[in-house]
Parts: structure tokens; C-alpha cells; sequence
């Protein structure tokens, strides 16, 4: 479950122009939204405000069903970080750690074992169509395979969220659907999913409701 | 199936970004540096202890002519067998003799003893060299050690003197306070020096992890976003660096040893309590663990895990500052 009320973030956090300003919406747990709008609008700013990257400078937010506030300790909001997958835009690999590595790292800070760990990330990489690539450094993969070990690595730890900024940017259109088949299934499954996309077809092959955001303001919000 | 992970668990690569070589042999030399300091310390403690305790309550008494008949106005109580005394005319004692029980008056407690013939010749064999057979005339040394916080009587050379003209009486207090305050002061340099050497490590610890935090600061924004906590990453780091100084500590420490040991065994004739005992032999290499000071041999032990903790703390400080500005 997510919750905004009311939500505003500036960069500095006095006398700051508003990046974000009065957001207010929910999205239930298993809930799949697109967060749509111009370059500019303040997508990117929205997913990392949810990441708990960011904090609201005014307003209330529970992510996961935790309050999320400026004088929450940090090591809660890392806690919940850690529940959550998230995909960037230039993917931040460690590129210098290999492919199976890279993935294992959120399974890795909770502490999994290892073969456990082993397990997971055989599965998922095989199902990304990286079960060939596992042993190679990232800094040596191509741009789709970038992303696709970037995805893996978000969702390999089952989190209950999961955000993507642009996930589809480098993929082919095969592995395009192919994602979004499997944030549809995650969705389905209870993992609530927020994706912000240009990608038209992407949205008429999956049909969800959707977050327009415009100058940092929620304007339009549904089907 | 087992994947062929890399080993570089989660990308840190902490031998790179702390290299073992700087850190560690800076480590070893601060704890070389901080080995002969403690060492001095010691030292200085024990002298001062010493000369606060021991040889302050040393009185040493020298009779010209011991074996000389006492005059006859000396007389001195004797305690008896059964601790009543008498008075008692001493016409046929020796001076020394008489000065001895003039003595049995100092308080209860009070260690007396007349250094033998050759203990007197050892004690002068560096100024004479075989003195047991010298022609020279040698005075009574009488060693009069009294109970902890006992003062002699103030007019006691006085007393002697009339009694047994000659005699002199050297009150080792005079010059064991100058001594204990130059003890003291010693003891203060060196804690000095030792706090001093730890923040020198503490402040090259700092540096190196700066540095290292520097190097790393893409990798530490990858791990922050996929919820590294403030403790796992100082951890990581602090593991590092305390590693590090435990090594480089036990090194230095080792080092050290070697020119202690050698300054014990040269300083080792100087540390005798008393004058009996004084010995101008060095003592043998296989007794010298045995001469060692066990509180030394307790700090030296602990001083690598010292070295460790500035590390690691030093480290978990500055890496929790560090982060509190990463969002």
C-alpha cells in the first residue's frame, strides 16, 4: 500500500521552489500504476521520493505501510529500502562485479544464505535470458543487457514494490514485452508496481490506470 | 547449480580502496614509536613507586671506625628477650654495636641491618674493585629501612653523633622527592606522548578512510540505494582498517621488542632495591622474560588491540559522517 497526502519535495529543503507539490494519491498492495507526463514533469523525483531516496518536505507518506518522515531513523529507511526494487534509468551497476554478483547484492544485505542466494539468482538471470552471462562484468555488457541485469537485480529479492524509471529504453521489443508481462504477473502476484514510461505501445499492450504528473503536480489520475 | 560468482561480494573492493601497504606499516611504526614509550612509562612508574615507597623510608648510616670501643657515655636501651628494656653501660661494646642499639628505639616495624664484611666489599668493588682485602679503614654501613609512613626521629644524627661521634646518617627522602617528582614528570611526558601517538593514528586512520570513501563514493551510492545500511558500510570499512591496524600494530610491536629487551638487560644492575642486593653484573639473556615488569608485558600484549579499536573506531566515526550526507 502507498499513500500520499497532500506531498511536497524541494531540493532545498527552505525557501526551495517545489519540484513536487500537493501530490495525493494511493495505490493498493498488488496495484500497477504508469506514471506518465512530459520530460520535466517530475517522474524521476516522484519514483525516488517512493525509493525513499528523497523525503517530503511537506505532507504525509506511508510506503509499504510505513510512515515515511524527515526524522524517521535511518536505518528504518534503509530497512524499507530494502523491500523495495528499484530500476534506474542508467541502470547503477557495480561494474566491476560480475553479472551473478551484481544481482545477489540486495539478497546479499538481507543476509540470505549463500545458496539460497545461488538458487534465486540462477533463476532469475536464466528468465532475463542471461543464464549464459552470469560470470561476465558488467562494465563488458551490452546496454540491454545492462538493463536487463539491472531488472533482475531489482526484483530478485521479491520486494513489495517495485519502481522503473524507463525500464524498456535499451530492450528490444520482444524483451520489452517480456518485461512487462512479468511486472503484469509480480502485480498480479501482489507486488505493487509504479512504472514511468514515454513508451505508448508499452501502455496499450498493458492497460492500467495511470499517474499524469505535469510542473510537479498530479493532473490526472486513472484510466 | 553453483554460479561463478566473482568473489568481490558486494563491490566495495576495500583491499583496493584501503591499500594494505600505507596503513598497515604507518600502523607499525606508531606502535614501534608507542612500545618504547609505554615501555618508558613503565619505567618511570616503577621508580616513582619506588622512591615514593621503598627507598624514601631508607635511612643509611655510615660508623667511622666500627670496631673501636663506644665511649663510655654511650648507653642505649636493650630490649630483652622478653621486650622489657634496660639501661645498661655498653663501655665494652664497639661503636657500631652501640649505634645498633641505639636503633632499637626507632618504631615497631623497623628493619636494621649491618651490611656484612662482604657485602661492604661488593658494594665498593666498582670504586676499589676487590675490596675484602683492602688495607683501607672501612666504615659499618647500618641499612635501616622503616615501616610504610614512619618518619625517623628528626634529632637522630644528632643523637648518634653525641653517642658515637663519627657517625653519619644519609635520610634517602632528601633526594628521593626530587627524584619522584622527576619520575613523575617522566610519567607525564609519556602518557603524553602515548596520547599523541594514538591520535596520530587515529588521524592517518581518518585519512585513509577519507580516501578510500572517496574512491568509493559511486559503489557506496549503489549499495545506499539498495538499502546498505550506515551500519553494514561502516562495518565493512571499519573490519578493514581495524584489521589492518591489529596487523601493523602486532608488527611494530614485535619490532619494539628486540631494543627493550636489550635496555632492560643494560638497565637491570640499576633496578635493585636495596643495597644488599646491588649487583653490577648484567643478568643473564634466559632470566631476563622473568625480569620484565608483568603490567609491561600486559601493555605490549594489549597494544596491538589497542592500535585495532583506534582503527575501527576511528573508522565507524568517520564513515557514519560521511554517509549522513548521502540521502
Amino acid at each position: 500500500m502507498i499513500r500520499l497526502q497532500n506531498v511536497s519535495w524541494r531540493r532545498e529543503r527552505k525557501n526551495g521552489t517545489p519540484v513536487l507539490s500537493g501530490l495525493s494519491f494511493s495505490v493498493p498492495q498488488g496495484g500497477f500504476r504508469w506514471l506518465l507526463g512530459p520530460s520535466g514533469a517530475g517522474k524521476t523525483s516522484l519514483l525516488s521520493l517512493l525509493h525513499v531516496e528523497s523525503l517530503p518536505t511537506d505532507g504525509s507518506m506511508d510506503i509499504l505501510n510505513k510512515s515515511v518522515t524527515a526524522d524517521a531513523p535511518r536505518a528504518t529507511l534503509m530497512r524499507l529500502r530494502q523491500r523495495i526494487g528499484m530500476v534506474h534509468q542508467n541502470y547503477r551497476l557495480m561494474p566491476d562485479l560480475s553479472v551473478a554478483d551484481n544481482v545477489a547484492l540486495p539478497l546479499r544485505l538481507q543476509h540470505r544464505p549463500e545458496d539460497e542466494i545461488t538458487d534465486e539468482v540462477h533463476a532469475i538471470l536464466k528468465w532475463v535470458g542471461l543464464g549464459e552471462r552470469v560470470n561476465v562484468r558488467a562494465s563488458r555488457l551490452s546496454g540491454g543487457e545492462q538493463q536487463r541485469t539491472a531488472i533482475a537485480r531489482a526484483i530478485v529479492h521479491r520486494p513489495g514494490l517495485v519502481l522503473a524509471d524507463e525500464p524498456t529504453n535499451a530492450l528490444e521489443e520482444t524483451q520489452a514485452h517480456k518485461l512487462l508481462d512479468l511486472f503484469g504477473e509480480l502485480s498480479s502476484m501482489g507486488t505493487t508496481v509504479i512504472v514511468a514510461t514515454h513508451n505508448e505501445a508499452l501502455i496499450r499492450r498493458l492497460p492500467q490506470p495511470s499517474l499524469y504528473l505535469e510542473r510537479g503536480r498530479l493532473v490526472r489520475e486513472g484510466d | 547449480m553453483a554460479l561463478p560468482f566473482s568473489g568481490r561480494k558486494d563491490g566495495l573492493s576495500l583491499s583496493e580502496a584501503l591499500p594494505d601497504r600505507s596503513l598497515f606499516i604507518l600502523v607499525a611504526m606508531m606502535s614501534f614509536l608507542a612500545a618504547l614509550t609505554l615501555t618508558g612509562a613503565t619505567g618511570a612508574r616503577a621508580l616513582s613507586a619506588r622512591w615514593a615507597g621503598g627507598a624514601a623510608q631508607l635511612l643509611t648510616i655510615q660508623v667511622s671506625a666500627p670496631d673501636q670501643p663506644a665511649p663510655a657515655t654511650a648507653t642505649s636501651p636493650q630490649k630483652t628477650a622478653a621486650g622489657s628494656s634496660s639501661v645498661t653501660s655498653t663501655s665494652a661494646q664497639t661503636r657500631a654495636d652501640a649505634v645498633l642499639a641505639r636503633l632499637s628505639d626507632l618504631p615497631p616495624g623497623t628493619q636494621v641491618h649491618r651490611l656484612s664484611k662482604e657485602e661492604l666489599a661488593h658494594l665498593l668493588t666498582p670504586w676499589l674493585g676487590d675490596a675484602s682485602n683492602s688495607a683501607l679503614p672501612l666504615p659499618a654501613v647500618i641499612e635501616v629501612r622503616l615501616p610504610k609512613g614512619a618518619e625517623p626521629p628528626a634529632d637522630l644524627e644528632q643523637t648518634l653523633n653525641t653517642q658515637v661521634p663519627g657517625t653519619f646518617v644519609e635520610h634517602n627522602a632528601e633526594w628521593s622527592t626530587r627524584l619522584r617528582a622527576l619520575a613523575d614528570s617522566l610519567l607525564a611526558c609519556a602518557a603524553l606522548a602515548l596520547a599523541t601517538v594514538g591520535g596520530i593514528a587515529a588521524m592517518i586512520t581518518g585519512l585513509a578512510t577519507r580516501t578510500g570513501l572517496s574512491t568509493r563514493r559511486d559503489i557506496i551510492e549503489i549499495l545506499h540505494g539498495l538499502g546498505a545500511t550506515d551500519s553494514y558500510i561502516a562495518g565493512r570499512f571499519a573490519g578493514r582498517t581495524g584489521g589492518l591496524a591489529l596487523g601493523g600494530a602486532i608488527l611494530g610491536t614485535l619490532l619494539a621488542i628486540a631494543p627493550l629487551v636489550f635496555l632492560f638487560r643494560m638497565a637491570a644492575p640499576f633496578a635493585v632495591s636495596s643495597l644488599q642486593t646491588t649487583s653490577m653484573t648484567m643478568p643473564d639473556w634466559r632470566s631476563l622474560p622473568d625480569m620484565l615488569p608483568h603490567d609491561l608485558l600486559i601493555g605490549l600484549a594489549g597494544l596491538p588491540f589497542v592500535a585495532a579499536f583506534i582503527g575501527w573506531m576511528t573508522t565507524q566515526i568517520m564513515v557514519r559522517i560521511w554517509l549522513r550526507r548521502m540521502p
